[in-house]
């Protein structure tokens, strides 16, 4: 049996052996139940004893209703079979389901970098704020060519844009945000490489 | 949809198990040496129609396989779309780790403990 199932390799092979399958069962259950039936009505004549003759209906019985039951899980595993077949085949739902996972995926991606960028700009905001506070304090160790944003800035705003390209990458603030994002991360480290840690700068 | 087709065929494994234990019933009621003619009706009824609704939906779905059935792999993937959605979660997680790290050197410069 699990032999006849392993042969049919093409699609319409498969199909018509599904079928089959599917005709065979229904047919033994139908068959086997009926039999059982009539083997239940109680004969007044017999060919043989009554004994003899109950004992074969005994074992008839018997044995129809296990084929009543192997018919039964041959059609569960006919419909294991068919699950399989439809998950691995079944194109447009495969394409549907792989296309919903997809949009599901991406917006998810998108709210992430929205949400991402939204903090971005709240902390450059911030950020540009306190570089305001710290620099125009006695306490800031900053030399012509380290520019911090908020100074960068305000160049920005009096300078007309191409003269831009002529400085350093991390003096200008830039009219990008990546370009504002590239001082935030430059000027950090010209002022740890210039003043070591925080804590020196803090010192009077 | 696919759900659907999913659903359907376990619905059509509910109802083989109500054919066999209707057939029980029946030849257990035959068994018996009074039987309850009501009774082995509506179980005859039960399992004929689960029998008919089991048929049509087998062969609906193997109709349905028949024609949507190429016999070629599919080849569509969710791993680009994965991928990104991953990286977008990194970055996410990475900019947490830094805050994290930047509230807590905060935390200690403005609370030095002795």
């Amino acid at each position: 049996m699990a032999n006849q199932r392993a042969l049919p390799q093409s699609k319409e092979s498969l199909l018509q052996n599904y079928n089959k399958r599917l005709k065979d069962d229904i047919r033994s259950i139908l068959d086997n139940l009926t039999e059982i039936i009539k083997t239940a009505k109680v004969e007044e004549e017999t060919q043989v004893s009554r004994a003899t003759q109950a004992e074969q209906d005994h074992y008839e019985m018997h044995v129809r209703a296990a084929n009543i039951v192997r018919a039964g899980e041959s059609l569960m595993k006919l419909v294991s079979d068919l699950k399989q077949f439809l998950i691995l085949n079944d194109f447009p739902s495969v394409n549907e389901a792989i296309s919903l996972q997809n949009q599901q995926l991406r917006s998810l991606q998108e709210e992430c970098d929205k949400k991402l960028t939204s903090l971005r700009d709240e902390i450059a905001i911030d950020l540009y704020e306190l570089e305001e506070e710290y620099y125009s304090s006695s306490y800031s160790q900053w030399d012509s060519t380290d520019l911090p944003l908020c100074e960068a800035y305000r160049r920005r705003d009096s300078w007309a844009s191409p003269d831009r390209d002529t400085t350093s990458g991390s003096a200008q603030g830039g009219g990008e945000e990546t370009d504002g994002q590239a001082s935030q991360e430059t000027s950090p480290k010209q002022h740890l490489n210039g003043h070591g840690t925080t804590a020196s700068a803090d010192m009077p | 949809m696919a759900n659907d087709r999913l659903r359907a065929l376990e619905e059509v494994e509910n109802q083989i198990a109500t054919i066999l234990q209707c057939a029980g019933n029946i030849v257990l009621e035959l068994s018996k040496d009074k039987h309850n003619a009501s009774f082995l009706d509506r179980q005859l009824s039960q399992f004929t129609g689960s029998v008919n609704r089991v048929e049509t939906e087998l062969s609906s779905q193997i109709r349905y396989l028949t024609q949507v059935a190429t016999g070629q792999p599919h080849e569509g993937s969710t791993y680009s779309a994965r991928k990104d959605c991953q990286m977008a979660l990194n970055r996410a997680e990475y900019a947490r780790v830094k805050l994290g790290e930047l509230g807590h050197t905060c935390e200690v410069m403005l609370d030095p403990q002795p």
